[in-house]
């Protein structure tokens, strides 16, 4: 149920018309759009970094956020997420709905994602999910919140997550991950670093509410597409 | 009683004008020494990061195009993302006021029955003064962000916008979390605190089912809100309530996704000296089994359409809240916040704060600059505060002179009498001549004025003032001529 928006006649007409009458704008549609493409924008925009640099500052700017990065291939990497896994010391993990079987060691308690309550996620000791895109210069992953990426809340409540990251969706600059995904995302979150504050005296304290343990796996997977 | 010694007054409407109001802080070693330590920490930090991109100016010049084309065209924008987002599921609100906004997210609140609401950091709700209003009507705001939590707690003011409780130290933290979480033996690191405030807030999260965010921008194209923020209790705020109210002022909209590429990068470097910070959220209203299934926006206007409609004023609007601009004020640096009356503080705050005010109030803050311009050349997106600034000036002059109770001000008198003079070139001469005979009375033998009586004297208290020379430069110009000829 939702509330109706019992302001909308009187406010809404009235705040309207004080912008229209202080910015007396009367564009159309199309002399809006070619203001719009007139906005300066001589910025970076493209990489200039060949794949093995831009992958190798991905890794390195992970590092700097305290994430835990390991490197694998396709061929690999079911293995490499069950050695992450044991080594995490723990026992009962989350899965999203689209998370591969391969993904999913027996070794393991799996709590797959179909509408768990929060209290049953909080149960969990962390996460394993796949992610859309990594920017390499601010070391960011890309949650687009797809079958394999989960729904937020299993990226947030669990202390540790495992991200799979494949080193083909890596862009260097921002605006690269942009331009790639034209397909605007209902919903995204942009992760650069475990949880973080630094409300007190300036001094960097990881792990706030956010999951405090942020480990990755790149897979190696240019050239063999 | 505060633990910071002192409790300010953050009302725009009741605040002491700015010379007063600063002077609790300055008798306050302990304060300005934790307010300095702070802007230091952060101005380093965003100092090393704005050097190591190379197209920092460009990115300057596009942020800035941006946000003036977004309010340029503001009420289309404004109407494209009621649109996108009451098609994704969301409901949009208009708040003309202040009172306006308050109860309608009161309204909200009372349909989901709630008695408690959590928060994420929002600067408008404390524009607003929602908290202080939801209490009396019986709901129980709790804040989420660390900073804030310290403030509520400890019954403290914010003094900046985006590390609020930056005046207060670690051992100050301990006394206000050891009295109110019951914690006895808590120690003063800030890991001890931060994993004090991470267990206090752990239940809240899980059982509160309405939330209350501000937002960082809002996107026209996609009817999207995006959030940053640092420790993952917005995320938390946003995903697990069933119930989310975005308070959003109207200037934060920009016009399509693929701005973010240019406002995050500005913002995150700008405001915390970070590549990016550690979370950012973006939400188009309502997905079916992922986060809150309620969704409203409140769209503010509170006083900013009349600053949309004045030429030089209308950049304020820019502002995306980055703060560094009081992170290079050589003004706050000593002041700190409070002093600004207004939970807007530092040079952004010295202009948008009388301007939300419609001028009525707050008129002594665009005094509180040097005008030396820092804060024009860190912000991202080149607001010229300083030309705002000597606008605003001129208009709290204008307000005043023609005040009836100021007809007879020595400084009004004399202003009127220079501009008497000024006008008639024989007028001029003759005031020339009067006044070089009164100045002489009081000229030293080494050629300057150390002390002038009543009104001159606010001058020579504080400095020394130049004897006039001999002969003023246009007697010796018409003598040079004739000797020429």
């Amino acid at each position: 149920m939702n509330v109706p928006p019992a302001s909308r006649t009187d406010s809404r007409t009235k705040i309207l018309e004080e912008i229209r009458a202080a910015t007396r704008t009367t564009a159309n549609s199309i002399e809006l759009s070619a203001a719009y493409d007139s906005i300066p924008r001589t910025y970076q925009r493209t990489g200039r970094m060949g794949a093995a640099e831009r992958v190798a500052l991905m890794i390195e700017r992970l590092r700097e956020y305290d994430a835990d990065v390991v490197e694998t291939n396709e061929s690999g990497l079911a293995a490499t997420i069950t050695l992450q896994l044991k080594a995490s010391g723990r026992r009962r993990f989350v899965a999203p709905q689209g998370l591969p079987s391969d993904w999913m060691s027996s070794e393991f308690e799996w709590n797959v994602d179909r509408g768990m309550s929060a209290a049953e996620i909080e149960m969990c000791e962390g996460v394993v999910t796949g992610s859309t895109c990594g920017i390499a210069e601010s070391g960011t992953i890309v949650l687009h919140h797809s079958a394999l990426e989960g729904r937020r809340i299993v990226s947030l409540l669990p202390d540790w997550h495992l991200c799979v990251l494949y080193a083909s969706r890596v862009v260097e600059t921002l605006p690269e991950y942009f331009a790639r995904f034209q397909q605007l995302p209902a919903m995204a979150t942009y992760i650069s670093g475990p949880s973080a504050t630094a409300d007190i005296e300036m001094t960097r304290i990881k792990g706030v509410h956010g999951p405090r343990f942020l480990n990755v796996i790149m897979v190696q997977d240019i050239g063999t597409e | 009683m505060s633990h910071t010694g002192y409790h300010p007054v953050l009302d725009p409407a009741l605040a002491p004008p700015f010379p007063k109001a600063v002077l609790p802080v300055l008798r306050n070693p302990q304060l300005r020494k934790n307010v300095a330590h702070a802007i230091d920490v952060i101005q380093a930090k965003r100092a090393r990061l704005v050097t190591e991109k190379a197209d920092w100016q460009e990115l300057r010049t596009s942020g800035a195009a941006i946000r003036d084309h977004a309010l340029a065209n503001l009420g289309t924008y404004l109407e494209q993302f009621e649109d996108r987002c009451t098609a994704a599921g969301g409901t949009v609100h208009w708040a003309a006021d202040a009172a306006e906004a308050r109860r309608i997210i009161l309204s909200i609140l009372k349909q989901e029955s709630a008695s408690e609401v959590i928060k994420i950091k929002t600067m408008t709700s404390a524009e607003i003064q929602l908290n202080p209003f939801l209490e009396a009507a019986g709901v129980k705001a709790y804040e989420t962000d660390l900073a804030e939590i310290i403030l509520q707690l400890g019954n403290e003011e914010p003094s900046h916008i985006v590390v609020p409780a930056l005046h207060v130290n670690r051992s100050q933290v301990r006394d206000i979390f050891a009295q109110s979480m019951g914690l006895q033996n808590l120690s003063d690191d800030p890991k001890a605190l931060t994993a004090a405030a991470r267990s206090y807030l752990r239940k809240k999260f899980l059982t509160v089912p309405t939330a209350i965010s501000g937002a960082n921008f809002l996107v026209a194209e996609t009817g999207a809100v995006a959030v940053v923020e640092s420790e993952g209790n917005g995320r938390m705020c946003l995903t697990l309530p069933r119930t989310m109210i975005t308070l959003a002022g109207i200037e934060k909209v920009i016009p399509r996704f693929q701005d973010l590429e240019v406002m995050l990068q500005v913002l995150a470097r700008s405001a915390t000296g970070e590549r990016m910070n550690p979370y950012t959220s973006i939400w188009s209203g309502v997905t079916p089994g992922d986060g809150p299934q309620h969704f409203h926006v409140v769209l503010l206007d509170n006083g900013r359409s009349s600053i949309l409609a004045k030429k030089t004023e209308r950049q304020t609007l820019r502002c995306i809240r980055c703060a560094a601009c009081m992170n290079s004020c050589p003004v706050y640096r000593q002041t700190g916040g409070h002093a600004y009356g207004s939970v807007y503080p530092g040079p952004i705050g010295a202009i948008l704060t009388p301007q939300l005010m419609q001028m009525n109030h707050a008129q002594s803050l665009p005094y509180a600059s040097s005008l030396c311009g820092a804060c024009y050349e860190v912000c991202p997106v080149k607001i010229n505060i300083p030309e705002v600034l000597l606008e605003l000036r001129s208009q709290v002059v204008n307000q005043e002179r023609r005040h009836p109770t100021k007809f007879f001000d020595p400084m009004y008198l004399g202003m009127r009498a220079a501009n008497l003079a000024f006008s008639q070139a024989w007028l001029f001469h003759a005031a020339q001549f009067f006044g070089r005979m009164g100045l002489k009375l009081f000229t030293g033998r080494d050629g300057w004025i150390h002390h002038l009586p009543s009104l001159g004297g606010k001058w020579t208290q504080t400095r020394d003032l130049r004897g006039l020379p001999k002969q003023p430069f246009h007697t010796w110009w018409a003598a040079r001529q004739k000797e020429t000829k």
